[in-house]
């Protein structure tokens, strides 16, 4: 058996082009075409997340997305689930900062039944009291689970850390406290002010054609109103520098110690987006830069790696790993040199051959399904990227050199980078403490991350 | 405003719901390598399938859990490629691969842009023509799949059901083993066991190679042809498992007693026909009727109205050989074992009394239905189903016709099926308790 064979020259997926009309209610609707299997998506995306809710309200936003699963005017929990299912549908609720997207999907001749569904669910709502009560309770216990994870526990206090009291630092998912004083009343007035024709877009796509499309939105949501209160200005950045650079939660039954390192960083419109990707695939994956210093050189951990989190203003990069207490100091240090190795050691354009490989093919694979293209699409409308870039998106990442992402890194990623530690702090915090000035240690009990200021 | 005023059940007929049958070529090469292509030519990628007739029921004597400790071995390198070459052809182009071990098959996948093709398929025949296993990589490996026992099996805390029902559910068939094994047996293993178990298993009258995705069917033949074409076919039969198990005539209880058991949980397990059998559909049937979905029968009367249960389902675990449709529960918070398996037992009990009404029936054909148009999405998912169909049931065609033969099930076919196989002699029972 001869060498292996080189690989034939590369082929560029045809990407479907969508195409957009506006309401005479103001719902912008975007189409798209995908024919080849009797199966059409829709999400509805609402222009309000986590971000319009006041900090003392933290997880209201999240409270109402799950709500609208639980019954209409119209329907019972119970009777809306036998309708989903009935129809073969999928249908699924969820709230982030910036958005509420409810999405739908079902096979061509089922879609037109399962979309009504969708229009009932966003305009009738029923937020029966026993529902609240169900899904606040089940909430609050979730958090119990979430917190006893310290890498779940971290990533709310980065997030504190980062944006303290600015847009984006409350927890989604609220708090006890936030949760328990949360009713009915808070939840219906948050759908009322926030679930609206005139800042809402609905992508819908697969088997089914531009116009039949626009037919159809018209046909369910065509009459939706907005109301008459205006939707009120949101909170905008900039978002002042952190406080606190090194933050560590004293947690000793935490099984081993998180470590988060990260910096708020570029908006997902940004023109530099790309070059963040590439940076994220240098420093992320197996043979990423993070996983080579932290577990393979090392064997602090299993595994580390990066993420930018798009949003609509400025977003959050983070590193994120998992350690034996006694080495989180050690690893806080190896973890830090190799966030700067992006600007003191560069990655060469030969590198970044496979890096830059990694993105194109994730993003190819990611709209391999309809809701797969719904939901890129999705995510340019919400960030407000002209949607024709969506087509421009492998090459945009494949014209990406080395001193972009050098010159990235140096500007973006690595000043001023904030670190969170959750675990045994007596097993590392005096060595901590020896390589920065700045640590501040909370105990898990004396936590709340309902303040921008995390208590204490 | 301008609404309809029903609130009616919305309703679908599944038959309304067409798909087109997946084009595809089904060749076999001299030596025996049989190649099956499904062209779709949408995105610029291709899924690589290459699965062998060997799983977990034909682990040698005393060696149970071979067959999954040498898939791994399969990724420690050949004699012209270092370890991990398959993660480099893969990761660094953007693509993605692994493997998978079951009771019948191992079958190793790749997902990569679609120029990379003829790349893996000579990987992919480089590791079945020259695969090199050191001493040292053979005892490394053997570790990393003791320590993935001691994760999946021992830490996690219904890890050691799924062993259970294999092992007693069947008294005599080799399914009894499962397919991580035992760590015992794994230490005896020597590397000349693996050199043998290559020798047997891994040849081309054993291996079918499945490409889905962005191909020329004449073109990917031809590169078939020239890399697995000329590796030899030994003349000696592939060993078959040929033991039968005997009929179960009466119900069997099984207790295991844990530490990490946070709530008490029963899975009632039965014997089914194998794959290919006429009577499959109809367990699938009943299988979604039972624990699919918010408005399943499990779900709606045991979790959401009674509230006996945190998790209800069943699963008809369909096998080249005869396999198990079995019902699993965990109690909710509070509530005793023998209350939520008096509320399963009303839940069997009418599957045993009365056909299904024909909206029941029909919500559950298009569930079927429409979860299977789904899976025609992913090129990985569509090779993964022409893989079984034809490892387990001897036949890719078999594919296009199972929207007609899920359609085909009747009500009167259920009760008939549940009757014959869901009864409680046919039953093994096993309770999953805190220590």
């Amino acid at each position: 058996m001869s060498a292996i064979p080189a690989p034939a020259p590369p082929r560029d997926a045809e990407l479907p082009a969508p195409v957009e009309r506006v309401l005479d209610n103001g719902l912008r609707v975007i189409a798209f075409s995908q024919r080849n299997l009797p199966l059409i998506a829709a999400q509805l995306v609402v222009g309000c997340g986590g971000v319009a809710e006041r900090e003392e309200e933290a997880g209201l936003a999240a409270l109402v997305a799950a709500l609208l699963t639980h019954g209409t005017t119209r329907r019972s929990a119970t009777e809306m689930s036998a309708a989903v299912d009935a129809l073969g549908a999928r249908f699924d609720a969820i709230s982030g900062f910036d958005a509420s997207v409810l999405s739908m999907s079902a096979t061509t001749p089922a879609f037109p039944q399962a979309f009504a569904l969708l229009d009932e669910v966003v305009r009738q709502p029923a937020f029966a009291p026993e529902e609240v009560e169900r899904v606040r309770t089940k909430s609050i216990s979730d958090l119990a689970l979430t917190y006893a994870n310290p890498s779940g526990l971290a990533r709310f206090v980065a997030q504190r850390v980062a944006y303290g009291g600015a847009p984006y630092g409350h927890p989604l998912a609220g708090t006890a406290a936030t949760l328990g004083a949360l009713g009915r009343d808070r939840v219906a007035w948050f759908h009322e002010r926030f679930y609206r024709s005139d800042d809402a877009v609905l992508v819908i796509g697969g088997d089914v054609s531009a116009d039949d499309a626009f037919a159809l939105a018209e046909r369910e949501l065509g009459s939706w109103r907005a109301p008459g209160t205006p939707i009120g200005e949101l909170p905008q950045g900039p978002v002042p520098p952190p406080r606190e650079r090194t933050v560590v939660i004293d947690k000793p039954d935490a099984g081993r110690t998180a470590l988060y390192a990260g910096r708020v960083t570029i908006p997902r419109r940004s023109p530099d987006y790309y070059s963040a990707l590439v940076a994220m695939a240098v420093l992320s994956g197996y043979s990423g830069r993070l996983n080579q210093e932290i577990r393979v050189k090392r064997g602090l951990s299993y595994g580390a790696g990066a993420s930018l989190a798009a949003r609509r203003m400025e977003g959050l990069f983070t590193a994120a790993t998992l350690v034996d207490h006694a080495r989180a100091a050690e690893t806080a240090a190896v973890m830090r040199a190799t966030i700067r190795s992006l600007a003191d050691a560069p990655a060469s354009d030969d590198d970044l051959v496979s890096r830059k490989a990694t993105v194109t093919g994730s993003f190819y694979r990611s709209i391999e399904t309809i809701d797969g293209i719904a939901g890129m699409l999705t995510e340019h409308v919400l960030y407000d990227v002209p949607l024709g870039e969506m087509r421009e998106y492998a090459p945009r990442v494949r014209a990406v050199d080395a001193n972009a992402v050098r010159e990235f890194a140096a500007r973006e990623l690595i000043p001023d980078e904030f670190l969170v530690l959750v675990g045994d702090a007596s097993k590392f915090a005096d060595e901590l403490v020896r390589a920065h000035a700045d640590v501040r240690v909370i105990p898990f009990e004396r936590l709340d991350l309902g303040s921008p200021s995390l208590g204490a | 405003m301008n609404r309809r005023p029903v609130t009616a059940l919305p309703t679908i007929s599944a038959a309304a719901i067409g798909v087109a049958p997946l084009d595809y070529v089904d060749h076999v090469l001299d030596n025996g390598l049989r190649a099956i292509l499904v062209p779709d030519r949408r995105v610029p990628s291709v899924a690589i399938n290459v699965v062998y007739r060997v799983g977990g029921k034909d682990d040698p004597p005393n060696r149970s859990g071979f067959a999954h400790l040498f898939e791994h071995l399969m990724f420690k390198g050949t004699a012209r490629t270092a370890p991990e070459t398959i993660d480099r052809l893969t990761e660094d182009v953007g693509g993605y691969n692994n493997a998978f071990t079951s009771e019948d098959i191992t079958n190793y996948y790749e997902v990569v842009p679609s120029n990379h093709l003829e790349r893996l398929l000579w990987a992919e025949a480089d590791r079945l023509a020259a695969l090199e296993v050191n001493a040292q990589n053979f005892a490394t490996e053997r570790d990393v799949v003791i320590g993935e026992y001691d994760q999946r099996i021992l830490a996690e805390p219904y890890g050691m059901l799924d062993e259970l029902v294999n092992r007693e559910a069947y008294l005599l068939h080799p399914y009894r083993r499962g397919v991580i094994g035992s760590p015992q047996e794994l230490n005896a293993a020597a590397l000349e066991d693996v050199v043998a178990f290559h020798a047997t298993y891994y040849r081309p009258d054993n291996a079918i190679v499945v490409v889905v995705g962005d191909l020329d069917p004449d073109e990917t033949l031809a590169m078939i042809e020239r890399w697995f074409g000329r590796i030899p076919t030994p003349s000696s039969p592939i060993p078959r498992v040929q033991v039968v198990e005997p009929p179960q005539a009466a119900e069997r209880f099984y207790e295991h007693r844990a530490a990490n058991v946070p709530l008490a949980a029963v899975e009632e397990v039965y014997h089914i026909p194998a794959a290919a059998h006429p009577d499959a559909a109809a367990l699938d049937v009943l299988e979604t009727l039972l624990g699919s979905g918010r408005s399943s029968r499990l779900y709606s009367s045991l979790v959401y109205r009674e509230q006996v249960a945190t998790t209800a389902y069943a699963s008809a675990d369909l096998r080249e050989q005869p396999g198990l449709f079995s019902v699993r529960l965990i109690c909710a918070r509070g509530v005793a074992l023998a209350g939520a398996r008096a509320a399963l037992a009303r839940e069997m009990d009418r599957l045993l009394s009365e056909p299904p009404g024909e909206a029941e029936l029909e919500r559950v054909r298009t569930q079927i239905v429409s979860s299977l148009v789904r899976s025609r999405q992913m090129n990985n998912s569509v090779a993964i189903a022409v893989v079984r169909a034809t490892a387990e049931r001897g036949d890719p065609g078999l594919i296009n016709g199972d929207l007609e033969r899920y359609l085909a099930v009747t009500g009167e076919d259920l009760l008939r099926v549940a009757r014959t196989y869901l009864r409680p002699q046919n039953r093994t029972v096993i309770e999953y308790l805190p220590a």
